[in-house]
């Protein structure tokens, strides 16, 4: 490779205005002039269009043409799927499920495993509850006396402890029907959820549960009847329970059932990562989730994640922006999260006899929402659209804000779905970025603002400058920027037309783009798998490894998502653990992923570090596998841990 | 100068071997004065029950709330430790009472989060997170911490145990140590290899991360396989694992490698069933382990503030088991040689049932972010709190430090 990069040195001598800068500083993309070669090119699209090559990738780029294979994956209706990956995909039903199907089904906690605080009011009439809390002592004892004894005892549990201070007799009998619900919660939960060494009770057995492999633990739980098995798979620990999905979401389900929600999620998606044919439309997906980013800590908005990404972003990754922005604005998961759908009119609080019927916790909201919530209307700018740098103002935020008022969420407990609630919007004129939109709009509010955004210059630049930062390079040539948002201008935001302007673009190949930006711990954990041609069995370990890396999924806090760029990988504890998971992955140590040791067998360690990488290793990397301190040539497994290891594998 | 002769001898032989001397060291080692203040948070996961740990024997309901598990007052056998008439220490907590006494132990009573939840898991959450109702998803300590330098240590922030701790996930580097011996990467031999291709990489960005992160695992390696003495006879033994984490991180603080942020936990406080015997064991540990810690740091302690917090307290009142369930406020210590020690802070709602939150639970009279803040503003010299604990105004210092 040393006289190619003497040649490409003087070719850029020749070519650019510039000394060629040292390979070491990236500080500035180089003169786009210097192009790969056509191997080159080919492992650079297969490392930026996909989560990186698997073997034969590269001859079929070869056989298809880098031009037609780029077509096809832009077009990914015209890829015939990968049947393994629905197999794979079946157990985590979740996500094929609406968000009421997920409320109903997934409940946020285990049916006995906790019964929730009944209010007051929804055991009584409001006039009773009344007459409980501030009548005399006669109406209250009234009240009781005149309860059946099922909702004597109820009410007697969660009546606040300051009324029966004035009738001291039902002071003692709450107390003793609190104790009495607390020990039969206990042992429900108890019963529900027996330790490991309750339900088995031969040591054999339990060695099984906690270090056999996934195939000797499934045969185990299959001696049992069903109870018993949702029992064990919620007392045996989750590492062992890889490789055996059905089983794993049976335990969590135990306890917490609607976290089977985001664990269904995030395998889905690491498996997606891993097999799915169309790799281009996958990228996407986790783009664009990430560009319009919803965090699933946030209180209740678990129910709502899968119906997302699979109904608001994943059929517009290559459409028209607009439209992927009106999915997301109206998407109940970002009106949550941004709390768009408590933002009130100022004065709107009166909802008076003649407001239209919302569900009671709509009801309660708007009675206690605060006004007008900015939140939407600044990321939709900062983060959706315009870009900070935008050229919006603060006034913008609150005219954007007041448009999007009556965005709201209706049945939010049991089938939330986007509705607009007229007495929550603002009718007021709005005037933002220079449109006035005329009081009396109503719903058409908030579209004429999309509009306005989505065709918004500032739009086009900023859409492309993220696009080109997570295919091209971290620092992007504004050339490539600039080229990229005329298209999105003259094509109304068509993201595959300015993809295609990208993929065809000089500086797409040149050397400011060839392996140097940093895998994020998604790409490096499916790339790993990928070159490795594992079998994974389920997602589960692979989503903890990504986790561990840094990037647990669906799991950044802040509307602006992980990073395109490289920088917040790089730390010790991300770069240990990107080591470690390449020395788990290739000894088998991760449970449920399988990899067959002697695919690299007889090779040697250029040879092997080259069918992992794609392309030849760098010479420092060449080196050291080739030259162990000991003397002794490696075994494949150990070379193949360092190469994946190895800062080459973690570039692409 | 000591305590730099002592981490030379035990590491640079290994670094000078590889050829490598990250330059954030030999700078900071240039620089005379390497001590810097350390804040080490400890949690106490489970909930711990503040009204038995720290004893309000001159409550005069305290008695009757707790008819069998109670903590008798001073003055009897098994009694409270009397700290100022009307406060007393479990009888398990003897070894704190010398640091009481030498004005290096402050109590902070009746402290808490609004969060009313009583779930340990989200409890948890949003006090690491420093939130009172949301999980973020950084660390309040985490966030305390300056913006790195080129001089900034890697080992700056540290916890012990296998998983880096909410309380310092973030954007300043933290590493988790659970095996000194072997952090990092576990096998030797690929370890050397591995920080070769990174030392030579073409790539800037990942040259100095690997660097950093093979100084660091040599650093915490070396350290922890160096043959240690605790200082001034403290004895760990007796704190069981507390006393084995909180031993990693004086090493660590010792060692003088930068260090200004560590924790620790310790779990098992979840007590609904047989409270005086877990909390027996409990206590033993947790006193031990903190009391070898402040004599092992010996005079280091004056740079150091230990604080201790749970999620939130247990029930006033004893249930049916000989034990309590979850409550609201609780207790928090602060220990260090710069504390204003030997005084309880804060104020005391009182154990009358109008005084209970929600009829049932020790009342939270002061936030823990209160408390939080005032050391990490005063101590390590963050001052901007709003970053620290977003959407809260940390209130007046409580005067815990001199």
């Amino acid at each position: 490779m040393k006289w190619f990069a003497l040649a490409l040195a003087t070719a850029g001598i020749l070519c650019a205005s510039n000394p060629p800068k040292p390979r070491k500083t990236l500080a500035k993309p180089p003169a786009p002039a210097t192009k790969l070669t056509k191997d080159e090119q080919i492992v650079h699209v297969l490392n930026r269009l996909t989560f990186g090559p698997r073997p034969g990738d590269e001859e079929e780029v070869r056989r298809m043409g880098i031009d037609r294979w780029i077509d096809l994956q832009l077009h990914p209706d015209r890829i015939p799927e990968n049947p393994i990956l629905a197999d794979k995909l079946k157990p985590f039903e979740t996500v094929r499920l609406t968000p009421a199907e997920i409320l109903k089904g997934y409940p946020l906690i285990a049916p006995g495993m906790m019964i929730r605080f009944t209010p007051l009011n929804e055991i009584l009439k409001q006039d009773q509850v009344n007459k409980l809390y501030n009548g005399t002592v006669e109406e209250r004892k009234g009240i009781i006396d005149g309860l059946d004894p099922e909702t004597r005892k109820k009410v007697l549990t969660s009546v606040a402890p300051q009324m029966l201070a004035v009738v001291p007799e039902l002071k003692k009998e709450a107390e003793d029907a609190r104790k009495a619900q607390q020990e039969e919660r206990m042992a429900a939960m108890k019963k529900m959820n027996p330790p490991l060494n309750e339900l088995l009770t031969e040591q054999a057995q339990r060695d099984i549960a906690l270090r056999g492999k996934p195939a000797q633990v499934a045969e185990l739980l299959s001696q049992f009847d069903e109870t018993k098995r949702r029992q064990l798979a919620s007392a045996i620990p989750r590492q062992q329970l890889g490789g055996l999905p059905e089983y794993r979401r049976m335990g969590i389900a135990q306890r917490q059932p609607q976290e089977v929600v985001m664990s269904d999620l995030r395998e889905s998606k690491v498996l997606r990562a891993v097999y799915s044919s169309r790799q281009l439309e996958e990228v996407l997906v986790d783009f664009w989730y990430n560009h319009f980013n919803v965090f699933e800590g946030k209180q209740s908005v678990r129910p709502l994640l899968a119906s997302y990404e699979r109904d608001a972003i994943r059929p517009n990754v290559l459409g028209h922006f607009k439209d992927l922005l009106l999915a997301t604005a109206r998407h109940p998961a970002v009106l949550y999260y941004l709390d768009n759908w408590e933002s009130i009119a100022p004065g709107a609080f009166d909802i008076g006899p003649f407001a239209p019927p919302v569900e009671q916790m709509a009801r309660q909201l708007a009675q206690r929402a605060r006004g007008l919530n900015e939140n939407y209307g600044r990321e939709i700018m900062e983060l959706h659209t315009l870009g900070v740098d935008g050229g919006y103002t603060q006034q913008d935020v609150v005219n954007v804000a007041r448009c999007f008022t009556g965005w709201t969420i209706a049945k939010p407990a049991t089938d939330p779905q986007y509705v607009f609630a007229a007495f929550m919007h603002d009718y007021g004129a709005k005037t933002i970025l220079g449109h006035i939109i005329p009081a009396g709009g109503g719903e058409t509010d908030g579209l004429q603002a999309i509009d306005i955004l989505a065709h918004h210059p500032s739009t086009a630049r900023f859409i492309s400058k993220e696009l080109a930062q997570r295919f091209v390079a971290d620092n992007p040539p504004q050339t490539l920027i600039d080229r990229m948002a005329q298209t999105f201008l003259k094509t109304d935001g068509d993201i595959r037309a300015v993809l295609s302007t990208m993929f065809s673009s000089p500086e797409f190949y040149s050397d400011g783009a060839y392996q140097t930006k940093v895998k994020s711990p998604l790409e490096m954990v499916a790339s790993a798998a990928r070159a490795t041609g594992a079998e994974a069995l389920d997602g589960f370990m692979l989503a903890q490894r990504i986790a561990d890396l840094g990037e647990p999924l669906y799991g950044k806090l802040e509307p602006t998502g992980y990073p395109n760029t490289g920088e917040a990988w790089l730390n010790s504890a991300g770069l240990f653990a990107r080591i470690n998971f390449a020395s788990a992955l290739t000894n088998g140590a991760l449970q449920g992923v399988n990899v067959d040791p002697t695919r690299l067998d007889g090779k040697d360690s250029t040879a092997i570090a080259r069918q992992l990488l794609g392309h030849d290793p760098s010479a420092e990397t060449r080196e050291v596998i080739g030259n162990p301190a000991s003397g002794k040539p490696q075994p494949s497994k150990a070379i193949a841990a360092l190469v994946i290891g190895s800062p080459d594998f973690q570039k692409r | 100068m000591l305590t730099r002769r002592i981490f030379l001898r035990g590491s640079a032989v290994v670094m000078a071997g590889a050829g490598i001397a990250p330059s954030w060291l030999a700078r900071a080692a240039a620089n005379t004065n390497g001590r810097k203040k350390v804040l080490v948070a400890l949690f106490q996961r489970g909930a711990a029950d503040g009204l038995n740990i720290v004893v309000p024997f001159g409550d005069k309901s305290y008695k009757d709330l707790r008819p069998t598990i109670a903590i008798a007052e001073p003055g009897s056998q098994n009694s409270a430790i009397d700290l100022d008439g009307y406060f007393g220490l479990h009888p398990q907590l003897q070894p704190l009472k010398d640091l009481w006494d030498r004005k290096q132990l402050a109590i902070v009573e009746a402290t808490g989060s609004p969060d009313s939840s009583r779930s340990h898991f989200d409890a948890q959450d949003f006090m690491e997170s420093g939130t009172a109702s949301r999980s973020i998803g950084d660390g309040w300590l985490n966030r305390a911490l300056a913006p790195a330098t080129p001089e900034t240590s890697p080992l700056r922030a540290l916890s012990i145990g296998s998983q880096l701790p909410r309380t310092l996930r973030g954007d300043r580097a933290a590493i988790a140590v659970a095996n000194g011996q072997n952090f990092g990467v576990g096998n030797p031999d690929a370890a050397r290899l591995l920080e070769k291709m990174y030392a030579r990489t073409a790539d800037a960005r990942l040259e100095t991360t690997g660097k950093d992160a093979f100084a660091a695992m040599k650093m915490v390696q070396s350290i922890s396989n160096a043959q240690y003495t605790p200082a001034n006879n403290a004895q760990y033994g007796p704190g069981g694992d507390l006393g084995r984490s909180l031993q990693q991180i004086a090493r660590f603080i010792k060692a003088d490698v930068g260090v200004e942020a560590a924790f620790a936990d310790i779990g098992g406080w979840d007590h609904h069933g047989n409270e005086p015997g877990q909390l027996f064991g409990l206590l033993t540990q947790y006193s031990n382990a903190i009391k070898a810690f402040s004599l092992d740091l010996g005079d280091r302690l004056d740079d150091v503030v230990l604080v201790t917090m749970s999620e939130f307290g247990r029930t006033a009142k004893e249930n049916g088991d000989s034990g309590t369930d979850h409550g609201h406020g609780s207790v928090m210590m602060v220990v260090g040689g710069s504390v204003a020690g030997g005084r309880v802070y804060g104020k005391w709602p009182g154990l009358a049932s109008e005084q209970l939150f929600e009829g049932r639970d020790l009342a939270a009279t002061t936030d823990y972010r209160d408390v939080l803040g005032e050391l990490v503003s005063r101590h390590l010299g963050q001052k901007d709190l709003s970053r620290v604990f977003p959407g809260y105004s940390v209130g007046p210092a409580l005067g815990l430090l001199t």
